[in-house]
């Protein structure tokens, strides 16, 4: 068979368990698992989740100087809820029931869906080991002197707007 | 209306403790294009949007508790992005090199038809980038790899 073209950025997303993470995290958000490798023994080695036509990976816990050198690659589980990245996806029906659903699957909801002054519809929740998961829609086109002035912040777009 | 390019249906948002150096950083290391900028009233940046191809990261800062570079959590990533490119992937290794970035894997030839690298920026977040150099169905990737891979659970 052959493979759907790469798209450039692929977010990769660390788990102490990422065996568990995949079905985890299909049930609570509708992600779907694109691929599952593992090696001789059954044993977790690389998953691909697909939203909307992206990817996310989806690794374990892995610290290795040969490859990573300083750096390490842990679960926020691991490092009392800290992230150092969190991960945007946009949503294409209900909001609110996407965001019920994952409340009912036992997502941790940080953030209720509210309406921002971007024009969108987000809520923030966290996943089973802590990840930080924002869910955007967008409801409503806003210049960026509107949203300049309901938000007091000053914005510099090279993206066209309104 | 609509952006010219539209919202990806999934964006990756990183943590710095500066995130304006991080900005002119990783348009010099890894060439990607700042398209967004929003400021606070004390000129910090309250959020920020950088392109490669169709591809969307915001980058950000420390803005809570619960979000934090790895240059204040001993060099803990909790994610990467991966990064994939057309061509000129060697290239792409050495200006990053020349801008500072550690390269801890250079750029080697994979099972899985790719050739890749893997950098740490200079506030410790691990990127990988690669580059399509044998097109491979999944099963000559688990020929090749000695792995199983599977398109489902």
């Amino acid at each position: 068979m052959a493979n759907d073209p790469e798209p450039v950025l692929t977010p990769a997303i660390f788990y102490r368990d990422p065996k568990a993470a995949l079905p985890w995290l299909e049930a609570a958000f509708g992600l779907e698992t694109s691929m599952l490798i593992t090696d001789d023994d059954g044993k977790f080695a690389h998953g691909e989740l697909s939203w909307r036509g992206a990817a996310i990976s989806v690794g374990g816990e892995l610290a290795s100087e040969a490859l990573l050198g300083p750096a390490e690659m842990k679960s926020p589980a691991s490092i009392g809820g800290v992230g150092t990245q969190f991960i945007r996806l946009t949503v294409e029906g209900d909001i609110d029931a996407h965001c019920a659903h994952a409340r009912a699957a036992g997502a941790r909801i940080t953030q209720a869906p509210k309406n921002e002054f971007y024009g969108a519809r987000t809520y923030r929740a966290l996943d089973l080991e802590g990840h930080v998961w924002t869910f955007t829609k967008d409801i409503e086109d806003v210049s960026i002197a509107e949203m300049e002035k309901a938000s007091g912040l000053k914005i510099e777009s090279r993206e066209n707007h309104p | 209306m609509t952006t010219p390019a539209a919202r990806p249906s999934v964006s990756p948002g990183v943590s710095y403790r500066d995130p304006r150096a991080a900005l002119a950083w990783l348009e010099k290391a890894f060439g990607f294009e700042t398209t967004m900028v929003v400021e606070g009233p004390d000129g910090s940046i309250a959020h920020s949007e950088m392109r490669v191809g169709d591809g969307l990261i915001m980058v950000g800062s420390e803005w809570d508790a619960q979000h934090k570079s790895p240059a204040s959590m001993g060099g803990i990533n909790t994610q990467s992005i991966h990064v994939q490119l057309d061509e000129g992937i060697d290239a792409h290794c050495e200006r990053a090199r020349a801008a500072g970035a550690v390269i801890t894997r250079e750029p080697v030839d994979q099972f899985y038809g790719d050739r890749s690298y893997t950098a740490v920026d200079p506030e410790g977040h691990i990127w990988s980038f690669g580059e399509t150099v044998k097109a491979m169905s999944h099963e000559e990737m688990t020929k090749a790899g000695g792995l199983a891979v599977r398109d489902r659970l």
